[in-house]
């Protein structure tokens, strides 16, 4: 046989495998997550709209007021977002770098036992210990959310496939090349998955930053029980919600787009 | 070390100086014109893993010429693997020492030294989130080439492995078939045109179907660029198919015999050879002689319309005695005319000149 | 700011280790209840979608929204609905447990092999039958593996629970919270908090257990 006919026959081989297979970008949740969370902002203004307010109310149903909760939620959740990803990605390189059986031990350990932690209970005790405020929340936020990170940096770069990395050393890359050009690219699905995890855990936990005075949305859900308005209290909770699901949307949307080609 | 300086020190340690090699193989003694290998030596070399008591690799020592084919072949976990991957450094020797043109590898840095050898393993290892031409230009890129130099020899490079550089190079290597996969790893290593190729079971996941068509692809390649190459298989027919020379290792990669394939063939040193040869060695040994090599009858002697040619094998000229049942067969010459006759035994004596000096027993 | 006293924390728990297995006992009633709650929907709701990919999307889909809502705010969300007590953080608890559940009921269900159905239906088995007798306890590990998640998931959540009227060890954190200031604050948190991990890691063991006991003896490993 000649290879112009091999080839052929490959050539004709590959289209059927030619349709990369990636997930969907254009999904169900991807299209009805924004439609829904303006449909029930909407609806929530709506319903506001046709309340009698009374002066507590308007204490707290007004633009103001909500804005400022909103950004301070916002704060608290970007800032500890970001630093979480400072600290835990580098940490989980070199956590997956130790060839120490003890290091690792020890860091499963301490994801498992952080992972049974409530955030409520650990927020507060650092309270207690430490101080009330912002600060305190912003640590408890990165503390609470660095384990996804680092646990999925980890999990990234041991899941590549052994043959790609010993490939990239037999061709002459050292190993920061074979770090930054093979390992974080083919990670970076991973990484983010845990950054998205990390980031709705932020918008959670900051709702519970009221608890210790750290202000964000939390606060209306608080007040709103405190002092019997439930009004109040729907609008903490929906809007706290819908910034949940929005962030988790955008995440999502940014780990499709930051995905390598080809994986 | 700065990159430039180490690229040039390791490019006068390995680099493609055309030497011309001698290469023994069945009868003759060929000469390859503008071999770019390299001169391969391994001394005494040893390696024992971790805690491990007994050594992987024992007291290894083989030189090999440049621009050789030699092939490792053994049964799995006699340490092929091993042996090969200390010449790149992959896996550091625990003693011993490992020279490249005169070169001791343990004294270049090993990712310099790796730059100017081609690697190619069992499970290919393509960077599944670069595209083909991307996998092919790492090292070109390593080695600092020009966007332009890079580019024409990806295409050149994809056109060797016989894949349309307009339809493959901005495919991702999940798009491609694993015969196609396999090639681009083959192109991948030769991208900075290594003299020396580090091949581990490189068919080996592929079906057999298609790896007969790379290994006939491959030995092709090889006779228009001379690579001194270090060839790992399991499989001794495909090691008979390719190899200028066979290593055949047992426990603690010890070499039983270190021959040409025809010899191995005729005469096994030792019973664990000749059980590695298996059956049909006879068949094997004729599919490697050429008509022209063989001492045959005269052109009238033949009967029938049926004819070879002088460059077929003893082995092809069997089949067809034995499909036609013709006493004799006449064999062409390049411009066609018959200058020959062949007969079963005139092949039977081809074997016969040496039946006694092996081990009778696997040649009967 | 408060130091931390063993001695003290002790004598706490000496004085008090009524009170804290009385939270511990509702801790795990209310975690149990909402699996209990939770697996039946989430079975339920599996063995109906597995084998419809717009059925399964919106399942999973609905099951990962709520998951994304914060505690407090789909707790407190029920309060005008429900008022304060066990009955919103039962409730938020078997709604956060549905995702794991219903996720690895359907993966299960589909990861059976189409061969051994087929060898089902083939000798005569209905399509009912196949699915409740024979991929329902091939797909048994994998399910109680979501219900352990959804365990360790709500067993923190449920600390939660108690700002809304609701039972467990959460109402020692937040004792913590408004004795701010006290000599005792300390160790309430601590006590509620340390309870809660203890807790977790426990059932986790269970689950192991449960896991090894439930599972057909030949899909073991
Ligand atoms: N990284 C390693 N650590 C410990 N032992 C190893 C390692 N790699 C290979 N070995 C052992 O060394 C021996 C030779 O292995 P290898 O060179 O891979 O054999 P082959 O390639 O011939 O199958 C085997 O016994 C194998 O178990
Ligand atoms: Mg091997």
């Amino acid at each position: 046989m000649t290879f112009e006919a091999v080839i052929e026959r490959d050539v004709s081989v590959a289209p059927a495998e030619l349709g990369v297979r990636r997930a969907r970008f254009w999904t169900l949740r991807r299209i009805a997550t924004p439609i829904v969370i303006v449909l029930v902002l909407l609806a929530l203004f709506l319903w506001i709209q046709t309340l009698e307010i009374d002066s507590i109310m308007a204490r707290t149903l007004n633009a103001d007021y909500i804005l400022l909760r909103t950004r301070e939620h916002l704060e608290l959740t970007f800032i500890a977002s970001a630093l979480v990803a400072v600290l835990a990605i580098p940490a989980g390189i070199v956590a997956s770098r130790t060839t120490s059986r003890l290091l690792r031990g020890t860091i499963l350990t301490i994801a498992n036992i952080g992972q049974a932690t409530p955030a409520i209970g650990f927020i507060i005790l650092l309270a207690i210990i430490w101080q009330i405020g912002f600060q305190t929340a912003l640590i408890a936020l990165v503390a609470y959310s660095f384990l996804p990170v680092l646990r999925n940096t980890m999990v990234g770069l041991s899941q590549i496939d052994p043959s790609v990395t010993e490939s990239a050393r037999g061709m002459g890359m050292t190993p920061g090349q074979v770090l930054r050009r093979i390992e974080l690219p083919l990670a970076v699905p991973v990484i983010l998955a845990g950054l998205r995890t990390s980031l709705v855990f932020c918008v959670g936990v900051a709702t519970v930053a009221t608890f210790i005075d750290a202000g964000g949305l939390g606060d209306m859900i608080v007040n709103g029980l405190k002092l019997q308005r439930f009004p109040v209290l729907i609008t903490g909770a929906v809007l706290v919600s819908c910034i949940a699901l929005l962030i988790d949307w955008l995440a999502s949307i940014a780990e499709d787009l930051l995905r390598p080609k080809g994986v | 070390m700065t990159d430039s300086t180490a690229d040039t020190g390791a490019s006068r340690v390995l680099g493609g100086r055309p030497t011309e090699a001698t290469i023994r193989t069945t009868t003759t003694i060929t000469t390859v014109k503008n071999t770019s290998g390299a001169h391969i030596e391994l001394k005494n070399v040893n390696k024992v893993y971790g805690e491990q008591t007994v050594p992987a690799v024992e007291n290894f020592s083989m030189d090999v010429e440049p621009g050789e084919l030699i092939m490792f072949v053994g049964p799995s976990g006699c340490g092929k693997t091993t042996t090969m991957k200390m010449i790149n450094r992959i896996i550091e020797p625990t003693s011993g020492s490992i020279t490249v043109d005169g070169r001791d590898v343990l004294s270049l840095n090993p990712n310099e030294l790796r730059r100017h050898i081609g690697y190619v393993i069992q499970q290919i290892g393509l960077f599944p989130h670069m595209t083909i031409a991307e996998n092919i230009s790492v090292v070109p890129k390593l080695l600092g080439w020009s966007k332009e130099k890079t580019r024409n020899r990806v295409d050149e490079l994809l056109s060797v492995v016989q894949l349309d550089p307009k339809t493959f190079a901005g495919r991702y290597p999940k798009q491609l078939s694993g015969g196609q996969q396999q090639r681009v790893g083959v192109a991948r290593a030769l991208a900075a045109d290594p003299p020396v190729m580090l091949m581990d079971e490189p068919f080996g996941a592929t079906d057999p179907i298609t790896r007969e068509k790379l290994q006939v692809e491959f030995l092709r390649l090889q006779e228009s660029i001379g690579k001194t190459i270090i060839f790992v298989t399991h499989d001794f027919d495909e090691a008979v198919r390719l190899g200028d020379r066979i290593a055949v290792l047992s426990d603690r990669s010890k070499i039983e015999q270190f021959d040409t394939p025809a010899n191995i063939l005729r005469a096994p040193a030792n019973d664990y050879v000749a059980s590695f040869i298996g059956h049909g060695a006879a068949l094997k040994r004729l599919a490697l002689i050429p008509l022209y090599d063989a001492l045959l009858g005269r052109a009238t002697d033949a009967r029938g319309t049926a004819s070879l040619s002088e460059t077929d094998s003893l082995r092809d000229a069997l089949d067809l005695l034995v499909l036609t049942g013709l006493p004799a067969i006449g064999v062409t010459d390049a411009s066609g005319k018959v200058v020959a006759s062949v007969t079963v035994d005139q092949i039977s004596a081809e074997l016969g000149d040496d039946a006694g000096a092996g081990a009778p027993g696997v040649l009967s | 700011m408060t130091g931390f006293d063993l001695p003290g924390l002790l004598a706490f728990w000496g004085k008090r280790y009524d009170d804290i297995l009385q939270l511990v006992g509702q801790h795990l009633l209310v975690v149990a209840v909402a699996l209990l709650l939770a697996t039946a929907i989430g079975v339920g709701v599996g063995l109906l979608v597995w084998n419809s990919p717009v059925g399964r999307s919106l399942a999973v889909t609905s099951a990962a929204v709520i998951l994304t809502i914060p505690s407090l705010a789909l707790l407190a969300a029920m309060i005008p609905l429900f008022g304060l007590g066990w009955v919103p953080t039962l409730i938020g608890l078997t709604l956060y447990s549905l995702l794991p559940i219903i996720r690895n009921t359907v993966v299960g269900l589909r990861e059976v092999s189409p061969a051994i159905m087929e060898a089902a239906t083939g000798m005569g088995l209905s399509r009912g039958a196949v699915l409740l007798r024979i991929q329902l306890p091939m797909a048994w590990p994998v399910i109680v593996t979501g219900v352990r998640v959804a365990a360790q998931l709500t067993i923190g959540i449920a600390a939660i629970g108690a700002y809304v009227g609701g039972p467990g060890l959460g109402q020692m954190i937040f004792q913590g919270l408004s004795s701010l200031g006290s000599k005792n604050a300390l160790n309430y948190a601590l006590t509620g908090t340390l309870g809660v991990i203890v807790l977790a890691l426990i059932v986790d063991g269970l689950f192991t257990l449960i896991t090894k006991t439930t599972t057909s003896k030949g899909l073991r490993a």
